[in-house]
């Protein structure tokens, strides 16, 4: 089966190729709405990065010029200097960190349970974790504000940060779904050589399973680093406060100075950009396992 | 012999179950706890500081005969769904088999349509709130340079809701990868063998390509509907639930009654109604799902 597949993929280039020679017009056109598309969707980003370079004055200005005369790059300084940023940045990198770091460890290890261990109530167990994710977020929300609150962890961040290493639900799934595409004789051979089932997990199957780990750390991190209802509900202390809180209440305060804004802004998206295209082809990957294991 | 395999067996119990500990306890007190407890809650009077006091079904009779703001998010919610899921599905599809086949720069063009996914939640919509200020903003910006009105976009009851809708347009990207990674997954026989007949490129992508990725579609329309209807963030950075309640969407209004109102047992029954709304919606489309939805291995169902 796999050895067919080299030259499917033969046939399907030439497939291509001689539709296109059917269909140049037909490219053309896809070719120019892609463009177009391309260019409505990069518009609030391009829009974003001249604002942020632009001077006080130039930001009003009707109609607004593309490519300011002068570059005011001193506004991320400035717009930084605003709100704590820095400080909140840090806040916000070291709970993304923790969280990312709870949600990999604890669903990986839930993940090789349900997918490679065999006990009573495992089918049980990972139909009712696979189920939750069914419950709307807000069920939960109100009870657990008040449990939290009750065990003195309002305006403290262990509400975002504990619940993390309890497991997420998805990426599990994820992990079992991947795990279950490799072979059992793996483990088997490991264990035959005296290796535990830790060791198994860490040594055989993690680096095996790669591309879906990279995709869940970055869900995970993007995940925390969006989050923005728990803090909103559970801190109150501005040195507490995660960047998106602070961002959200930047619009309120500053509200007229928008190119300080935009540059601090922009600082806020770096990181996320920065993991997307450092992890990208694996990330494309993982899709790609993530969405045949979501049909089968 | 069986005898024999017991402790053996009692330790890879053991073993399963300290590797599942983790979901267990989380499970138990994050989903298990709450659920059962809001169960309990929804039908007491609580302020979130004071014990809750036992009121039967009286939240729910206020919510739906006195409360005024109750029935105006209930048709926001529905509007939002209605306009955001087939939009956001329908683009993204169309998106997906554009980008499908290859292409001169078709890394790039998938690359940049993914970009907007992203950005972060808070920093997309403080973004907009800039790109629909009335004065400076983008969009009117553009839309005088085309030589048109100004657009009213958040501040008019008519079209706060569709703005918001469309910050989410903007975001279609995520739906978009998970198309375009279905599409790339139908097996290349099929294709084959329509070429041989010489089938037009149309018919392809109709009686091949949307068949094999219902199970995707499907799979995004629920996920859809069920994130729809949960949309929080938009709400309370764009407009705060205004002009007039037009954007007051039913979870931006729990957790406005919750926190803002202190009244946790009425919210907590507002979120039951909402869960009700999401698993009918979702039943609903789960039961006409097999109507479209085609399994490779059918014989299974």
């Amino acid at each position: 089966m796999s050895k067919s597949q080299p030259m499917e993929g033969a046939v399907l280039t030439e497939t291509i190729q001689s539709s296109r020679r059917r269909f140049p017009i037909l490219d053309s056109i896809r070719f120019v709405v892609l463009l177009i598309g391309a260019v409505a969707m990069l518009f609030p980003l391009m829009w974003m990065i001249t604002i942020a370079l632009k001077s006080d004055n130039d930001v009003f200005q009707i109609p607004p010029e593309w490519f300011p005369r002068e570059l005011h790059w001193s506004n991320f300084i400035t717009g930084t200097r605003e709100i704590n940023f820095w400080h909140t940045f840090g806040n916000s990198l070291f709970i993304a960190v923790l969280c990312t770091f709870g949600q990999i460890v604890s669903s990986v290890l839930v993940g090789y349970g349900l997918g490679r261990l065999s006990f009573p109530g495992r089918k049980m167990w990972f139909s009712l974790f696979v189920g939750s994710l069914m419950l709307p977020g807000f069920v939960g929300m109100i009870p657990m504000f008040h449990l939290f609150t009750s065990i003195g962890w309002y305006d403290s961040w262990l509400p975002i940060i504990v619940p993390a290493f309890f497991g997420n639900a998805t990426f599990s799934f994820l992990f079992v779904q991947y795990v279950k595409t490799i072979p059992v004789s793996f483990d088997e051979a490991a264990k035959i050589d005296g290796a535990s089932d830790f060791y198994v997990l860490t040594k055989v199957l993690v680096p095996m399973t790669l591309p879906v780990i990279i995709t869940m750390v970055i869900f995970a991190f993007q995940g925390s680093w969006n989050q923005y209802l728990e803090p909103l509900i559970y801190i109150v202390d501005q040195s507490k406060w995660t960047l998106s809180l602070a961002m959200a209440s930047y619009t309120g305060v500053y509200s007229t100075a928008w190119n300080l804004f935009m540059a601090a802004d922009l600082i806020y998206i770096l990181p996320m950009l920065l993991l997307f295209f450092a992890g990208q082809k694996f990330f494309m990957q993982g899709l790609g396992s993530i969405n045949s294991a979501s049909i089968k | 012999m069986e005898q024999k395999r017991t402790p053996k067996m009692v330790r890879t119990w053991i073993k399963g179950y300290l590797f599942i500990l983790p979901s267990i306890v989380g499970f138990s007190v994050f989903v298990a706890y709450p659920l059962l407890s809001s169960m309990y809650y929804a039908l007491t009077e609580w302020g979130g500081y004071d014990r809750p006091r036992f009121v039967g079904f009286a939240n729910f009779k206020y919510m739906f005969t006195v409360d005024p703001a109750f029935w105006p998010s209930i048709r926001a919610t529905f509007y939002f769904v209605l306009m955001s899921v087939p939009s956001s599905l329908v683009l993204g599809l169309f998106l997906a088999v554009l980008l499908n086949r290859s292409l001169p720069g078709i890394k790039w063009f998938r690359t940049i349509f993914y970009l907007p996914t992203v950005v972060p939640s808070i920093a997309t919509l403080t973004l907009w709130l800039f790109i629909y200020q009335p004065q400076y903003g983008l969009a009117n910006s553009v839309l005088r340079a085309l030589g048109l009105p100004d657009g009213t976009w958040l501040t008019s009851e008519m079209t706060a809701l569709p703005s918001i809708v469309l910050v989410g347009l903007w975001q279609v990207g995520a739906g978009m990868i998970i198309f375009l990674s279905g599409l790339q997954a139908v097996p290349k026989d099929m294709y084959e063998a329509a070429d041989v007949d010489g089938a037009p490129r149309w018919r392809i992508l109709l009686h091949i390509t949307l068949p094999m990725i219902t199970p995707i579609l499907f799979l995004q329309l629920i996920l859809g509907i069920i994130g729809a209807f949960q949309a929080f963030n938009q709400v309370q950075v764009l407009t705060g639930g205004g002009p007039n309640f037009s954007t007051s969407l039913l979870n931006f209004k729990i957790y406005d009654d919750a926190f803002n109102g202190k009244l946790f047992g009425y919210s907590i029954a507002e979120v039951w109604v909402l869960f009700c709304i999401i698993m009918i919606f979702t039943l609903v489309t789960y039961r006409y799902s097999n109507r479209f939805v085609y399994y490779e291995s059918d014989n299974s169902r």
